[in-house]
């Protein structure tokens, strides 16, 4: 079985990353059966509390009426751990081929032509120029590694 | 005109719920709902199984997408494919509502009030909106036990605000459902007015938001019309306009009738038996109330009033819910041709 490594890279984000999209594109030279994708990042959660509940109070600034404050301070523990939140979309040469938006700091993600992960469209993995996009919600932690990673195994006939 | 039970925002485990269409349209279809929205984030990969979800249980699916983006979360509902999330920046929103709605979506507001990052990230809305013209709806009431929530009195006053600077718009509710979890929390229904009972259910629902013909509870449902005095007088649903004149060129008299459904979604919903306030509000404030029997079969209650300085008008029922005075139900808004040409 033949195995293409399309994308292998690691990086460090920022508070700073914040609200912004992070493009992987890549070509794949021949139809596949499997395009497989792992990504990582850590830390997941803010452990330092206090730190936390200083992001919360800037936000409840921006976002609570000023008679509602203290109470929404009072209830902050609601929101704690404070967790970073990176997600994963996919976009093959044609079409979205959907996102997974969701906590998990370790996907591991799967697409063929029958078969795909939760949030992503099964169909097949041509060959052209596709995109991982990273999509960085929330960095709260002083930084935050990750990893993204790409293969594709098989033959389209297989 | 059918009233349509609807869950509007909904989430599987093609995002971050805990649920897959099935189970979601089983415990909704256990709910006394007839169509839900699958509104996942960012995808619409959860839709492969609605056609079979759809035979299996009876219910509705429509289509729909959550925009989770940076700058606000932003329900859209029948798009026939996927319009790119991705693109949303804080002032180019009408290109992304004009692209669903070239796709045959609406889109609303979803929780625009929930604090945001890094609380809940992206969840305060902060698109800006020049025209909301550009936006189908607002989701006034997120989560359970909505009316009682803080978040949800702003998302009810900006609604109030926006109707009556003279824009037109809807009202929703949306559970935000991602997992089948007893509550004790009164639940929220939308109801949508189908109009052409003979057309296809996922098109007349999707219609009747469009076009406002929506009503909100947690128990009884209340819609309202607008009724011409006199003989083959003239009815005005909910999202309709009341124009200055008639086909006969006078003005007649109106009075707005209110009806009170107790009997729907039988024995799935409870209000401890109680004198409620109905009334009928509008951009001068209220116009009218009276009390009314809560929980005791359908009802009718006819209020004439004058049209005089009226953009708009809904019905709002009030009680007492978990020892909470709250709203319990409002209709979305009958609007009136202003003679200034707006
Ligand atoms: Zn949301
Ligand atoms: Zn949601």
């Amino acid at each position: 079985m033949s195995i293409d490594l399309l994308i292998d890279r690691t990086g460090s984000l920022s508070p700073d990353d914040s609200k912004t999209h992070l493009r992987f594109p890549f070509r794949l030279d021949r139809e596949c059966a499997n395009l497989h994708i792992e990504f990582d990042y850590s830390p997941k959660l803010l452990e330092d509390e206090e730190r936390a509940r200083e992001l919360l109070d800037a936000a409840f600034e921006l976002y609570v009426e000023p008679a509602r404050r203290a109470a929404a301070r009072a209830n902050a523990e609601r929101y704690l751990p404070l967790a970073n939140l990176v997600t994963v979309s996919v976009d093959d040469p044609n079409r979205y081929r959907g996102a997974c938006h969701r906590q998990d700091p370790m996907q591991r993600l799967h697409l063929s032509a029958v078969e795909a992960s939760p949030g992503l469209l099964p169909g097949r993995i041509e060959e052209g120029e596709w995109t991982l996009t990273l999509s960085v919600h929330a960095i709260v932690t002083e930084s935050c590694s990750y990893r993204l990673k790409a293969w594709a195994t098989g033959e389209d006939n297989e | 005109m059918r009233w349509l039970a609807c869950e509007l925002h909904t989430h599987t485990l093609h995002s971050d719920g805990k649920q897959t269409l099935r189970e979601l349209a089983d415990g909704a279809a256990k709910l006394g709902f007839e169509c839900i929205a699958l509104t996942d984030h960012n995808t619409m990969s959860g839709l492969a199984d609605k056609d079979a979800v759809e035979r299996e249980t009876g219910l509705v699916i429509l289509p729909g997408m959550e925009w989770t983006t940076f700058h606000g979360h932003m329900v859209t509902i029948g798009a026939s494919e996927f319009a790119d999330w991705r693109l949303a920046e804080p002032g180019n929103l009408r290109e992304g509502t004009a692209a669903v709605r070239r796709r045959g979506g609406l889109a609303g507001l979803a929780h625009p009030f929930r604090i945001g990052s890094p609380a809940c990230t992206g969840c305060f809305w902060e698109f800006e909106i020049r025209d909301w013209s550009d936006l189908d709806y607002i989701e006034v009431w997120s989560t359970t036990f909505a009316a009682i929530k803080e978040d949800n009195r702003r998302a009810f006053e900006l609604w109030t605000s926006r109707l009556n600077a003279g824009d037109r718009i809807a009202a929703t509710s949306g559970r935000d459902w991602h997992e089948q979890k007893e509550t004790d929390d009164p639940l929220s229904v939308t109801y949508l007015g189908l109009a052409d009972e003979s057309a296809p259910l996922q098109e007349e629902a999707l219609r009747a938001l469009r076009e406002g013909r929506v009503a909100v509870t947690i128990g009884p449902l209340l819609t309202l019309t607008v009724v011409e005095e006199g003989d083959n007088g003239a009815v005005y649903a909910l999202g309709s306009e009341v124009p200055l004149a008639s086909g006969a060129g006078a003005r007649q008299p109106l009075k707005a009738c209110a009806d009170l459904r107790a009997s729907v979604r039988e024995g799935l919903w409870e209000l401890h038996p109680q004198s409620g306030r109905l009334v009928l509000t509008s951009n001068k404030g209220d116009l009218l109330e009276l009390s009314v029997h809560l929980a005791e079969g359908d009802s009718r209650h006819s209020f004439p009033f004058d049209r005089e300085g009226l953009l708009w008008i809904r019905a709002e029922l009030w009680g007492v819910v978990r020892g909470v005075h709250a709203r319990i139900a409002f209709t979305n808004a009958i609007y009136f041709e202003r003679g200034d040409g707006r």
